[in-house]
Formats: C-alpha cells, sequence, structure tokens
C-alpha cells in the first residue's frame, strides 16, 4: 500500500519534470536560436545542411547592427521615452494609488473600474485622435508626445498594481507618525512608500519593460530620426534593407537584453503584483 | 483627499477621455489626411458602408477564429503549466522564470524570431520536421493562405500562455491544502479532486484571464502586423489590424475609427454577457 503510493508519487514528479523541460524548451528554445543565429557567419545561415551547433563564431553581426544603422539612436530614443514614461507614471499613479489604497470615498469603485475599462478602448480607436491632437499642439514625432500616450494605458496599469503592494503594508505605523505631527503626504513618503518600495520597484519595472516593447503607438506617432524607438526602427530596418538574418537577429538580442535583466531581478515581486488584483477581483 | 487624486484624473481626462470621444466623433466624420479638402459631418455613411465591405467580413471571422483558438490554446498551456508549477518540486522557480519570460518579450522581436524558425529557406522548425519525417520538403507556413492563420496562432500562443500560467498559479496558490486532504480522506480521487475542488475554485481566476486576454488579443495588431500584414491575401487579416492599416497607409482617420468602435461595441457586448455568463455558473452560492 504504501509502496504503490511512493510509486505513484515517483511517476507524477518524473510526469512533472518532464512537462516542465517541455514547456521550457517550447519558451526559450526560440530564443536561444536565435542567439546561436546571432553569433554565426552568414555563410553558416544560408547552408544547404543546417547547423545546429555553429562550428565558427563570430560578433560582426553586433558590429553590423551598431555601427552600420541608426540603431544606437533608436536605442537612445527609448531609454528616453522609457523613462519619462516611468517618471510620469510615478509622480501622478503613486497619489492615485494611495488614495485609493487608504481611502473610502464617493465613486470610488466606480473611478477605480473605469481604470480598468480604459483597457477595453481599441488601440487603434486611441492612435487616430491621438495623432490629430498631437499633431494639432506639435506633438507628433516627439519622445515626450510619446511618452505621454504611452501614459494613457499604462498609468491605470501602474496605480492599480501599486495599490495592492499599498494595501498589503500595515497602516498602524502611519497612524503613529500622524499623531506624532506628520502629514498625510509626509506620512505617505516617510512610512508607505519605503514599507512598499519593492512593489513601487516592480510596478515601475513593468510599464519600464511595457514602453521600452511598445510597437503599434510608436509606428503612428513618430515618423523621423529624431524620436523613433527601436522596435520601429528595427521593423522598418527588415522592410528597407533586407537586413540579413544574423544582424536581425543580434539587434533582436540586444534589444531584449535590458527586459531580460530586469524581469530576472524583480520577477518575484512584480508576478505576485500582477497576481494580486485577479484573485481578488 | 480628492486633491491626491488629481494629478493622475487630470491625466487620465487629457490623454483617454478626450481622445476617446474625439475618436467616436471622428467616425461620423469624412477625415482623410491625404485629401485635406474632404471634411464635415456625414453620419452613419461609414457604417453602412462598412455593411458591404467583404473585408470588414472575412477580417471579423478572422478575428473570431483567432482569438478564440489562440485563448483556448493558451488556457489549455497555462493550466498544465500551472498545475506543474504549483507542485513545488525542486527546481521549480528557475522552470517558473524560463516559463515566464516570453510574456516580457516584445512582439516585434517574437514576430522576426518565429519568422526566422519558421522561414521556407532555413527555419530550424521545417529542417527539424523534415528530419523526423513529418514533412517531405521545407514549408512556407507564413505565405500559404491554409497554415498562415494557424501559424500565427501558435506564435500567439507562445507569446500568451506565460499569462494564463501567470494568474493560474496565483490562483492554485490561494487554494487551501486541507481541502484536498479533506477529500483524499474522504476517497476522493485525483480526477475527483481537480472536478470537485481545483476547478471551482479556479472558476474566478480564469474568468478574469479569459476576459483580460480576449481584450487584448481583440485590440492588438501588432503581432500580425509583423508577421504577416493580413497577408496572404487576406487569410489573416483581422479587425484591428484592418483598423490599423486604413489609419496608416491609407489615413483614412474616419473608417478606421468607425472600424474601432465597431470593436468596441462587441467587446463590450461579450464582456457584458462573458461576465452576466461566469457569474451564472459559479452558483452564486459562494458570494
Amino acid at each position: 500500500m504504501i509502496e504503490s503510493k511512493r510509486r505513484r508519487r515517483m511517476i507524477a514528479n518524473i510526469a512533472t519534470y518532464f512537462v516542465l523541460a517541455t514547456l521550457s524548451i517550447f519558451c526559450i528554445g526560440p530564443m536561444i536560436w536565435m542567439l546561436l543565429t546571432s553569433l554565426k557567419y552568414e555563410a553558416d545561415i544560408v547552408t544547404q545542411t543546417m547547423q545546429y551547433i555553429p562550428r565558427r563564431i563570430t560578433f560582426d553581426n553586433y558590429v553590423a547592427i551598431w555601427t552600420q544603422s541608426g540603431f544606437p539612436r533608436l536605442i537612445g530614443n527609448s531609454l528616453v521615452v522609457t523613462f519619462l514614461t516611468v517618471t510620469i507614471c510615478v509622480a501622478t499613479g503613486t497619489l492615485a494609488a494611495y488614495a485609493f489604497s487608504r481611502f473610502a470615498f464617493r465613486g470610488r469603485t466606480q473611478l477605480m473600474l473605469g481604470y480598468l475599462i480604459v483597457r477595453m478602448f481599441p488601440a487603434v480607436m486611441m492612435i487616430i485622435p491621438l495623432y490629430v491632437v498631437m499633431r494639432g499642439v506639435g506633438l507628433v514625432d516627439s519622445r515626450f508626445g510619446l511618452a505621454l500616450a504611452y501614459t494613457s494605458f499604462l498609468l491605470p496599469l501602474f496605480a492599480w498594481m501599486l495599490k495592492g503592494f499599498f494595501d498589503s503594508a500595515p497602516k498602524e505605523l502611519e497612524s503613529a507618525a500622524r499623531i506624532d505631527g506628520s502629514t498625510r503626504l509626509g506620512a505617505m513618503i516617510r512610512i508607505v512608500l519605503p514599507l512598499a518600495r519593492n512593489g513601487l520597484v516592480a510596478s515601475s519595472v513593468f510599464i519600464a519593460i511595457a514602453a521600452w516593447n511598445e510597437f503599434l503607438f510608436a509606428l503612428m506617432l513618430t515618423t523621423g530620426q529624431g524620436s523613433r524607438t527601436w522596435p520601429v526602427g528595427l521593423q522598418l530596418m527588415v522592410g528597407e534593407f533586407q537586413l540579413p538574418w544574423g544582424v536581425l537577429a543580434a539587434g533582436g538580442i540586444l534589444s531584449i537584453l535590458p527586459v531580460v535583466v530586469l524581469f530576472a531581478i524583480v520577477q518575484r515581486t512584480m508576478v505576485q503584483g500582477l497576481t494580486a488584483g485577479a484573485i481578488k477581483g | 483627499m480628492y486633491l491626491l487624486l488629481l494629478p493622475s484624473l487630470v491625466m487620465i481626462l487629457l490623454v483617454i477621455a478626450y481622445p476617446t470621444l474625439y475618436g467616436m466623433a471622428i467616425s461620423f466624420r469624412e477625415m482623410r489626411l491625404t485629401r485635406p479638402g474632404l471634411g464635415g459631418w456625414i453620419g452613419f455613411k461609414h457604417y453602412a458602408g462598412m455593411w458591404s465591405d467583404p473585408v470588414f467580413w472575412v477580417a471579423l471571422k478572422n478575428t473570431v477564429v483567432w482569438v478564440t483558438a489562440a485563448v483556448v490554446l493558451e488556457l489549455a498551456l497555462g493550466l498544465l503549466a500551472a498545475t506543474a508549477l504549483n507542485r513545488d518540486l525542486p527546481g521549480t522557480k528557475i522552470f517558473a522564470v524560463l516559463i515566464l519570460l516570453p510574456y516580457f518579450l516584445p512582439n516585434v522581436v517574437a514576430g522576426h524570431m518565429w519568422a526566422l524558425l519558421l522561414d521556407p529557406r532555413l527555419g530550424v522548425i521545417n529542417d527539424l520536421l523534415v528530419r523526423v519525417g513529418v514533412l517531405q520538403t521545407y514549408k512556407a507556413w507564413f505565405a500559404d493562405p491554409n497554415t498562415a492563420l494557424a501559424a500565427t496562432i501558435l506564435v500567439e500562443a507562445w507569446h500568451g500562455f506565460p499569462f494564463f500560467a501567470l494568474l493560474l498559479l496565483a490562483g492554485l496558490k490561494s487554494i487551501p491544502e486541507d481541502l484536498y486532504r479533506a477529500a483524499a480522506v474522504d476517497g476522493a480521487g485525483v480526477s475527483a479532486q481537480l472536478r470537485l475542488i481545483t476547478l471551482p475554485m479556479l472558476k474566478t481566476v480564469m474568468a478574469a484571464a479569459v476576459i483580460l486576454r480576449v481584450i487584448g488579443l481583440v485590440n492588438s495588431p501588432d503581432l500580425l502586423l509583423i508577421l504577416t500584414g493580413g497577408g496572404p491575401g487576406d487569410a489573416t487579416q483581422v479587425l484591428s489590424l484592418y483598423a490599423f492599416q486604413t489609419a496608416y497607409k491609407e489615413f483614412n482617420f474616419g473608417y478606421a475609427s468607425a472600424l474601432s468602435v465597431v470593436m468596441f461595441v462587441i467587446l463590450m457586448i461579450f464582456a457584458v454577457g462573458y461576465i452576466r455568463l461566469s457569474r451564472i455558473t459559479k452558483g452564486g452560492g459562494d458570494d
């Protein structure tokens, strides 16, 4: 009886590892292939018989994408846009998240729902009017304009996620600080924010990744070198220059590098923040 | 108090409410950037035009197929991954990171990566399939109208299933261990436990995950724009992509707005109906 139970457990464990390994290969296999491709000579990519493990390695593709195109410029623009987006969201969204977390006021539920409903608007529906408006005020093809556009869908996400982290920070310390004469805002900045520090970082990283990756708004709202971000630039390079696979792969690897690093660092807190809302809701 | 909300409310009103209303207004107007002479209110002309636009109907059908297939596939894979991760065997954390990673990758890179994998001349998947004997020769997955939609669904499933894994895993973790122990004492087998405990307890999370994903998939044309651009022919044309191309390539803002208003209405109807339905099936006993 016990013997058979142990055996069943063992079979279940093996099955679990098999599932996990298969899914992992499915998930990162493509990325590994892209990495290998980026390290191959063009002659080894376009061959009769496929080379699974590259026989010789080169960094020429990386040098090519970095020096022979506007890639550094694109990355720079993306960095600026991402930074601006995160700054706007943190400056305004932190206050909103705090209000949602600490006060019960009239219209609170409706407002919070409104924050979510915003996600239901088709991107195109937002892009067209944004384009017209921004053209009117001269913000098309500007990094600041693009960051503003990103705020439209990232700010609600940020506030929603951060609220979850504020909810789990204890309220007692805050009350103590208020009794000692601290203002609401002072208590929030000195007590709550440090307590929810990890959450703040994770929420910021989440929207930073989203802004870094965004493609559609950037395609529509940027027209020139001055503000074009890397996803648009890379896509246009593929169309215009018939980018060789190795160079394209190198560009892909370079541009996902920051995402992978950031994700690896704050992954656990971020996952916690992303899932909190869905469980409660 | 309301002062705290003010900054973000102003931002939201500025970048959402105004553009949205403006966008709805545009859908009743003639607005083409290429022909500035045209203008003025035209009532429901765009909506009437949609009715007799064959591309609209193809795109509508493709949207339904694409979204349904992708969500079902992602839900199944996500459930599988979440169940496996939830057993908390040694090494699970590393697997979790690997499995979640695709969700955070940009569409542009995901698209080209898969284009490389499925390339008709040097795609490694073609090579593998030929080696094991499934295929006779390399196949042009994205150029063949019969396989293009399926191929894009595969890419989307790869990109999106970690989202389901993430939410479902959190849902599984919130089910108290005691329930399973009690069930085991009562002699419930694995399948009975799955049917009587796991699935009912996961219902809310699943419902939330499905609706969020459906909204996301209906609204964002990114991946299809990069992979196929709607082709070959209109084999992978979906509503969001059609609306975007109408705006971006033809600068016909009026018609594009009308298309996205229709999309929004369809989504609203779906969301309300879906939420009603998942409330009813929940049995109403627990809340």
